[in-house]
């Protein structure tokens, strides 16, 4: 129980309440309930709700499934910087939308759900976990020739290293190594 | 590439026939029960108050009936291995049906799910037109008491606990979720019972109430003495009808037949409340559930004895135990349990040695990844002698006391009745293939396999080692049998750093089926098709959703050696 990371969980929960929210509203304004505005209320915290949750932060160990398309969506959650990487602050904000939306029946489904997102969101951030965006990972290029230091100085047949070997004195100016002599002096010209 | 019917209709066909059927019962419960409400007549005054509503609500209810009693049948494990084993199931096609029962356990979820929202929405509309057409005339139709009240609280009340308990059952069950928590999805998921216990309570309310007395009072029909339960949905010449006769004196009896404009009425309506369908429906399937859980409990009560535990390479465990009366056919799973590890956590672990009449030893292979099986090791092989393959002797007495729950079916078990079997595993995959191995090791004759390809794929030679010694022991009794074709091994080293290139030095058999690099599929199954020309092969994979997707596909494709792929897989997860 102790590496379960709840902020997944919460956020799923979040994203689902969203939809339960928007929803509930369609059916609170297009049925004309008495009050309707707290309809259209619920429809617009529903669709801020759903656009913060969207993008699904990173897990601490492993790798993460991004969701489809999300990676516009982290881009601008992740401009807001602390507001949005907080936990605490995701919880209370999620608390306070949802509570309007109480009082009218077609959309307290809406409320309870997002109040227990909310209360799952707590207990993530009493754990200490916070928000971190999916980036996309850099292509490496493959360094085309970076292996190759220093090409070899005698055509083949070479002999074996250690006959290569010169002593220090003779090597100065001699361009050759070996038995094998170059008629032209050969250079190391790739860096 | 061409699709071959014949090798798509064996494939998918009857999976999806099953679901055409399960469709086709949907749409026919929702429209007959939409019907019912929108023009039957014992539903009429009900109709006439709440409209759509009410037709919505009770067709999206009785499709919630079906799937809230079919859902629990894909979970009673036990007697899927039960009807996999038996000669109840004779049709090798009915049986591979049955691997796909936890699909059709999520698609039940998923329709659930639907429908609860269309069925909350639609009596949210009741609950205001109860208020908003609240007439003297229905006191006891109505569930609001009077005009503005919001009506209907008991039901209402459990439909909400309901929703909340599927709100957080349904959140904890997306696939994200399931791999990367799935403690989550675990506990979650057992909420189910309390869910099934409001939902009895919910359907006892008797909110919706028919009415009884239709010979004596038809819908539509006058009564003499004052209010007339006129709607004000009738045709104009009916009400003419009415005007004109009216005045004139009392209609005689036999204007009550069905052939007349105007009926009269006899009495006030009366209304009674359905009885709760629901129960009919779902209580087979949660006795049938609980019996199965009640039978695993008291059969998983007795601990295991631990014979030995042996460290393998590449963070691999073996352990093998005996229980009494424990029978497994090759392929099966069983569920670990050990309280001193987690108290409630269990997991499952293919056999990877069966017991046979001989010989009642079996055994699991457990790979270390995670906190449950690390802890799990550190108890059974304390640290010191985890790189030390000789363990003290004081060991043996302090291992802890290990539950095990099952067997339980899987494909896999299948490969044993297919004539011709390709067997794929990806690394520590091979597990349902090795206690296949051991079984053939055991006695081949008895069963209808006459050829096993056998295609192991890892990225690590270590890896090899967990089964090198049963391959070998394996390829030489059927070199001495006379039948070195019966098991073709091919091993692939999927990544290398290019310094080990042989597994051993005494596996010489494996070392030279020991291949670098992926394995090429299509070039596999094209040699396949042509050296076993005309007969059905079963393809079975356990590994990486990659290879699963290539293979899948690979057996739908034609081949022109008249060679049939039946393709079995197995979902985790």
């Amino acid at each position: 129980m102790g590496q379960i990371e709840w902020a997944m969980w919460a956020n799923e929960q979040a994203l689902a309440s969203g939809l339960i929210l928007i929803t509930g509203g369609i059916v609170a304004t297009a049925g004309q309930f008495t009050q309707w505005y707290l309809g259209a209320y619920s429809i617009a915290a529903g669709v801020l709700v759903c656009l913060l949750e969207y993008p699904r932060g990173k897990r601490t160990k492993g790798s993460t499934m991004e969701r489809c398309g999300q990676k516009y969506l982290t881009r601008v959650v992740k401009l807001f910087g602390p507001l949005t990487r907080n936990y605490y602050i995701r919880a209370f904000l999620h608390l306070g939308l949802a509570v309007p939306a109480g009082f009218l029946l077609a959309t307290i489904l809406g409320t309870a759900c997002l109040a227990i997102a909310s209360g799952i969101y707590l207990l993530a951030a009493i754990r200490g976990e916070q928000w971190s965006p999916i980036e996309p990972k850099p292509k490496e290029r493959p360094q085309i020739g970076g292996t190759i230091k220093q090409p070899p100085s005698n055509p083949p047949p070479r002999p074996p290293a250690e006959a290569r070997k010169k002593p220090s004195e003779e090597a100065a100016g001699i361009p050759t190594g070996g038995p094998q002599e170059n008629p032209m002096p050969v250079n190391d010209e790739v860096v | 590439m061409a699709v071959s019917w014949r090798s798509w209709l064996a494939n998918e066909g009857v999976k999806h026939l099953c679901l055409l059927i399960w469709v086709s019962l949907n749409v026919l419960l929702f429209w007959k029960t939409f019907l019912l409400y929108n023009q039957g007549p014992e539903y009429h005054y009900l109709h006439q108050m709440l409209g759509l509503g009410l037709c919505l609500s009770r067709a999206s209810a009785s499709v919630l009936n079906l799937n809230c009693s079919l859902i629990l049948l894909p979970m009673c494990r036990t007697l899927l291995a039960y009807l996999r084993g038996s000669q109840k199931v004779p049709s090798r096609r009915t049986r591979r049906l049955l691997d796909k029962s936890r699909t059709f356990h999520i698609t039940c979820g998923v329709t659930i799910c639907i429908f609860s929202g269309v069925h909350v929405a639609a009596h949210l509309v009741n609950a205001l037109n109860f208020s908003v057409n609240y007439r003297e005339d229905f006191v006891e139709l109505n569930a609001a008491r009077y005009r503005e009240e919001v009506g209907g609280l008991f039901p209402g009340l459990t439909g909400v606990c309901m929703v909340l308990v599927l709100f957080l059952m349904i959140t904890a069950s997306t696939y994200a979720i399931r791999v990367s928590n799935y403690d989550i999805f675990w506990y979650t998921h057992n909420l189910f019972f309390v869910f099934y216990m409001l939902l009895m309570l919910h359907v006892s309310g008797g909110l919706l109430k028919y009415q009884t007395n239709l010979d004596t009072h038809p819908p539509g029909c006058i009564n003499l003495n004052g209010t007339h339960f006129q709607n004000t949905h009738l045709p104009e010449h009916l009400s003419d009808h009415f005007h004109e006769s009216f005045p004139g004196g009392f209609s005689k009896p036999d204007e009550l037949t069905q052939n007349t404009f105007v009926k009269i009425c006899m009495e006030e309506p009366r209304f009674q409340a359905n009885f709760p369908q629901t129960w009919l429906w779902i209580s087979g399937p949660l006795c049938l559930y609980c019996a199965e859980r009640l039978y695993r409990c008291i059969r998983s009560n007795k601990p295991v004895t631990i014979i030995s535990v042996t460290s393998h390479p590449s963070d691999v465990m073996e352990i093998r135990m005996v229980k009494e009366n424990f029978k497994a056919r090759p392929g099966q799973y069983i569920i670990l349990h050990c309280p001193s590890v987690s108290a409630l956590e269990n997991h499952p672990f293919t056999l990877t040695m069966c017991p046979t009449e001989t010989k009642a030893t079996f055994g699991v292979h457990l790979k270390i990844v995670g906190d449950w099986t690390e802890r799990f090791r550190d108890l059974l092989l304390p640290p010191s002698s985890q790189d030390s393959e000789i363990l003290p002797f004081i060991q043996s007495r302090n291992y802890p006391k290990l539950y095990i729950d099952g067997p339980f079916g899987s494909p896999f078990e299948e490969s044993l009745n297919y004539e011709v079997s390709l067997c794929v595993a990806g690394g520590i995959g091979v597990t349902p293939f090795a206690s296949i191995l051991n079984t053939l090791l055991d006695d081949w004759k008895p069963y209808k396999l006459r050829r096993l390809y056998f295609i192991w794929v890892c990225r690590d030679i270590q890896s090899f080692h967990w089964f090198a010694d049963l391959l070998c022991v394996l390829y030489n009794k059927f070199w001495q049998e006379n039948r070195p074709d019966y098991v073709n091994i091919q091993l692939y080293l999927s990544q290398t750093d290019g310094i080990q290139k042989i597994i051993g030095e005494k596996y010489q058999a494996l070392n030279s089926r020991l291949f670098i690099g992926r394995p090429r599929w299509k070039l596999l199954f094209d040699e396949i098709a042509k050296c076993n020309r005309g007969k059905t092969v079963g393809v079975f994979c356990c590994g990486p959703n990659s290879i699963s997707k290539i293979l899948h596909k690979l057996s739908n494709r034609n081949n022109s050696y008249g060679t049939r792929f039946e393709y079995n897989k197995e979902s985790f997860s």
